[in-house]
């Protein structure tokens, strides 16, 4: 650079406005990076959907600020089907919350987020008894207890009463075998209006009834899905759209929320899912929803039950102050209330007349059934690999190209 | 070659520049402004490209979860890949018969529309050219989500069909009409791309060539295959790479649409790559098989390139 050249001019307004521009983004950019400047051990990072979702998790927040005015809890999350991704990748952040929730059946899946809770408990003087013991039964792995879990929820039969009532049918309840409940499919179904509604997922119909039976898809950490029983109920689900016609056969993609909303519209009158959907079919039903036990050989209640809990990150900074959070959200009164508010129903058997308050009797007898008469769903690290596989085989077989055994059978034989 | 230019007396008026004098001593003293110039391009280029690239490599060595420890693994990844993943070769064969569908009908079906809208002219052919252009611009998970409930076994396809007493397939739920699915909504979606991109060819053909080959008595036909398709092989060229590389990285079409069911039918490289990243957690198996599906379209891009000289015309 000579002499004769010129010095650059100083920064005119435009390119200081052109240089703020360009560095806003970038400050915006960093201030994205997850942090929120909230304390670990009372953040909670969990699925938060929609405002169903949110209101869920704010009313344990209510119920515990009853009891404790000084308690506070942030909430953080994605979506129900990002947060089994993103919790792998959120946790492992410097600022990651120290609180997580998980479902029993992907306990086995995050077994390393969870930190152990028993000698905590232990500590603190909490009897892990006085939870639903096959829930605590679900959020074991390896021995230890990784979550306490807020509710215990069977999948069971819901049932559209003014369906039955207009085919002269009595309706189930607390004992259902699997032949009354195909007859009833079948006087129910006529031209176009079918009589129960299906979904693709592998815990659902099919593999409820199989579990009913005696079959587990997993035995002793391994997984089973070759279970003769499983196989039967599995067929036996296939076979209600093939073979007996009283089923649609479900979407490729997505088929739970039309099948839901099949239900909810009164275009069927059967549909198995869990109670977490209680209230948006009492909603959508009014008095005319029902509820029976999932159907099986004997006609007796036996219930898979899935629920979720409230566990420790393993890089938790203080386990000690966020499990005092999570036993502030997880006592009997606020699983009561969230239960009574929500609809959920409780994993502390003391609540369960909370949840039942308002609900017709024989409703609350046949959930009641099943949960007192169920295990859990125990799956295993793979098991999303599983899920995953199921449902692109599952069309396959509600068109009867394939069996459930052959199904079943290359998913064990891939996964396994 | 710096040497052979001399350099201008002071005060002499310089002589034109010559092709040469480019390369020279100027090149030299341009290069710390152009270096600057470059410099964002070329950080982003090496922060977001050629670092996770390289990454990715190591990362295939690895069994790497979402959370926790990696632990090395050297070639073991590569090796179930090619040996003990069943899902990887029908994903492969999968791409490939979507790949070579897709490309074919794209550049078929483009070059024939932006051929007879060449012939259209006035405000219909850009009425025309903006409404083939415009899925290109929509979201493709959007429109998946469209064809999902246009193409379900009740939906609107077979309702139609049922109107003209045709029983319609199961579009979804059977596996080759559930590949042509895939292919019939990628090609409504991404044709519009080489519609323009051909169209700016052809009105790049000079009109005294066409109207010389009409004078000498050439019809439609041959007036196409021996004058338009030569002068309009590069372009042509060019958008055979850019569909073929597309068409081996897709994922939205049977993520959103079906899943990669019937079974295996529709699952394609990159969404199998996706869910053994995110969904089983292997991160590892995910990088590797990222690495041979670059190799794969490197190697099918390299051969294409090796190839044009056979029918290509850089003539003008």
């Amino acid at each position: 650079m000579n002499s004769s050249t010129k010095r650059p001019p100083a920064l005119s307004r435009r390119s200081l406005i052109a240089g703020l521009g360009a560095a806003a983004p970038l400050a915006l950019l960093a201030g994205c990076g997850g942090s929120s400047g909230s304390d670990p051990s009372a953040t909670l990072y969990t699925w938060i959907s929609n405002e169903n979702d949110r209101a869920q998790w704010q009313a344990f927040i209510d119920a515990a600020t009853e009891a404790d005015p000084e308690f506070e809890l942030a909430l953080e999350g994605p979506s129900f089907e990002d947060y089994w991704t993103k919790v792998k990748t959120r946790m492992s952040s410097g600022d990651a919350p120290a609180l997580l929730t998980t479902q029993a059946a992907r306990a086995q899946e995050l077994d390393a987020l969870l930190a152990p809770l028993d000698d905590l408990a232990q500590a603190a003087g909490i009897d892990l008894a006085e939870y639903n013991e096959a829930m605590i039964g679900g959020m074991t792995v390896d021995g230890t207890v990784r979550a306490i879990p807020y509710d215990a929820e069977p999948m069971v039969l819901f049932y559209n009463r003014a369906l039955f009532a207009d085919g002269g049918l009595e309706v189930p309840g607390a004992t259902y075998t699997m032949d009354q409940f195909l007859d009833n499919a079948k006087s129910l179904t006529s031209g176009d209006s079918y009589g129960l509604a299906i979904s693709a997922g592998l815990v659902h119909l099919g593999m409820s009834i199989g579990f009913a039976n005696g079959g587990t898809p997993v035995t002793d950490g391994a997984l089973s899905l070759t279970d003769p029983k499983i196989i039967e109920g599995l067929q036996f689900g296939f076979d209600l759209v093939t073979e007996h016609q009283v089923a649609k056969a479900p979407a490729a993609v997505d088929s739970e929320p039309a099948a839901q909303q099949e239900l909810m519209n009164g275009n069927v009158a059967m549909y198995l899912d869990g109670p977490w959907m209680y209230q948006a079919y009492a909603d959508a039903l009014g008095e005319d929803l029902g509820v029976a036990i999932v159907p099986s050989e004997s006609g007796e209640a036996k219930g898979l039950i899935q629920g979720s809990g409230f566990g420790i990150a393993s890089n938790a900074k203080d386990p000690e102050a966020a499990f005092a959070s999570i036993m502030a959200i997880t006592t009997p009164e606020v699983i009561g209330a969230v239960a009574h508010s929500r609809g959920t129903f409780p994993s502390i058997v003391s609540q369960e007349e909370k949840w039942a308050e308002g609900k017709p009797e024989g409703n609350v007898a046949a959930v009641q059934a099943l949960a007192q008469n169920g295990a859990p769903l125990i799956t295993t690290p793979t098991w999303n690999e599983v899920g995953s596989q199921f449902s692109q085989y599952a069309t396959e077989g509600f068109q009867g190209s394939r069996s459930a055994e052959e199904i079943l059978g290359e998913i064990q034989a891939a996964v396994g | 070659m710096a040497a052979t230019v001399a350099p201008a007396p002071t005060g002499a008026v310089p002589a034109p520049r010559t092709r040469s004098s480019t390369g020279g001593p100027g090149r030299r003293r341009g290069g710390w402004p152009a270096a600057l110039y470059l410099s964002p391009g070329m950080l982003g280029f090496a922060v977001f490209i050629v670092v996770p690239l390289l990454v990715s490599l190591v990362i295939s060595f690895y069994d790497w979860p979402l959370f926790g420890a990696p632990e090395f693994v050297g070639l073991d990844n590569y090796r179930y890949m090619l040996a003990g993943d069943p899902a990887f070769w029908l994903s492969l064969r999968n791409t490939l018969i979507f790949a070579v569908l897709y490309t074919a009908v794209n550049l078929m079906v483009a070059l024939g529309l932006s051929y007879w809208l060449m012939n259209l002219g006035g405000r219909w052919a850009a009425f025309f050219r903006v409404l083939f252009f415009i899925p290109v611009v929509t979201p493709m998970i959007g429109n998946a989500l469209i064809f999902r409930l246009m193409l379900n076994d009740d939906g609107v396809i077979n309702q139609m069909l049922a109107a003209l007493g045709i029983p319609g397939p199961q579009w979804l739920n059977t596996p080759g009409w559930a590949m042509l699915s895939l292919v019939m909504m990628s090609l409504w979606q991404g044709m519009g791309y080489n519609i323009i991109v051909l169209g700016a060819g052809i009105a790049g053909i000079s009109p005294s060539v066409l109207e010389a080959s009409r004078i000498d008595g050439a019809g439609p036909v041959n007036r196409f295959f021996r004058v338009v398709f030569p002068m309009l092989s590069p372009t042509i060229f060019f958008c055979t790479i850019m569909t073929v590389i597309g068409a081996f990285k897709v994922f939205a079409q049977p993520y959103a649409l079906t899943e990669g069911g019937p079974g295996n039918a529709t699952n394609t490289l990159v969404l199998h790559l996706y869910r053994n990243g995110f969904s089983f957690d292997r991160l590892g198996y995910a990088s590797a098989l990222a690495w041979v599906l670059f190799v794969l379209v490197m190697l099918i891009t390299a051969l294409q390139f090796s190839q044009q000289k056979r029918w290509v015309s850089y003539d003008s």
